[in-house]
């Protein structure tokens, strides 16, 4: 993954290559999750920062998981996504054709580019993307500075 | 926030997406269930269902949609991306066990789930033999 700063909003230079980063993983049937449980977190779910001049946006990928499965926390600046992705419930001992998408427990954890307001932070799951959204503290707003 | 699951429609006809750099190939969990159905489940987060189109033809099973991520101002500066919206698109084939007419559809939280029934066994029909 890619830490890309003052790249304009819509850009994303890297994409092809992680749409190919992402199709050999599946074909090679690499277990996502595997990674999650080692220290410090893995690589799902796979997250977008924003930073904004008034607030920070985290955007997570994270389809199939139910809201209540889901477990996001604040300590500082740094941002812990925690969950839990469930197998089919109707699987069971059921013979699979295919099994790519993986199931388990993940962990990943966000440092923060800015300080932020940990009472207002406020996250929302729609369509299987959790959009967390981070207000920054007071000191890490724009300042306009008055030249005398 | 509501939990929401749509239902979704599946239709007979010719896929029209064109494959291009921005579609992505969903994840899929293929499986049987105990009454002997085949179940497909396809993560296609940020999908919407209006832009769902799953078809059958000729024995061709093709799931197409569109998923955006949400709008976000200009303003803000891209630290760290991990993940774009982006077309979907994944084509299947269907054994002739299936029976089309039956497929049922549902899309919730970025989940799409078929499930592909069998068809009843045919009946057996006893030939009758003339007498020439």
């Amino acid at each position: 993954m890619t830490a890309l700063f003052r790249w304009p909003s819509g850009w994303d230079p890297t994409g092809t290559l992680r749409h190919m980063q992402r199709e050999m993983d599946r074909l090679m049937g690499r277990d996502l999750f595997a990674e999650s449980r080692s220290i410090g977190g893995g690589t799902y779910p796979p997250v977008n920062v924003l930073n904004g001049p008034e607030d920070i946006l985290v955007q997570c990928e994270v389809a199939g998981v139910e809201r209540a499965d889901l477990d996001v926390s604040i300590t500082g600046e740094t941002l812990v996504i925690r969950g839990s992705k469930k197998p089919p419930a109707d699987a069971g001992k059921a013979r699979f054709h295919r099994r790519e998408r993986g199931f388990g427990d993940f962990n990943r954890t966000v440092v923060l580019p800015d300080k932020v307001d940990p009472g207002a932070v406020e996250a929302e799951l729609h369509a299987g993307i959790l959009s967390i959204r981070l207000p920054k503290s007071e000191a890490a707003r724009p300042r306009q500075i008055e030249v005398k | 926030m509501a939990k929401r699951e749509d239902k979704a429609r599946v239709q007979v006809g010719r896929p029209s997406e064109v494959v291009d750099e921005e579609t992505f190939s969903p994840l899929v969990d293929v499986y049987e269930t105990e009454d002997g159905a085949t179940m497909l489940l396809a993560e296609i987060p940020g999908a919407k269902a209006e832009t769902l189109d799953i078809r059958v033809d000729k024995g061709v099973l093709t799931i197409a949609a569109d998923g955006a991520l949400p709008d976000v101002s200009e303003e803000y500066v891209r630290t760290y991306s991990g993940f774009t919206g982006g077309k979907y698109f994944r084509a299947f084939a269907l054994s002739d066990e299936i029976d089309r007419e039956r497929i049922e559809a549902s899309l919730e939280e970025g989940l799409l789930k078929l499930r592909l029934p069998k068809a009843a066994a045919a009946a057996t029909r006893k030939i009758e033999v003339k007498e020439i």
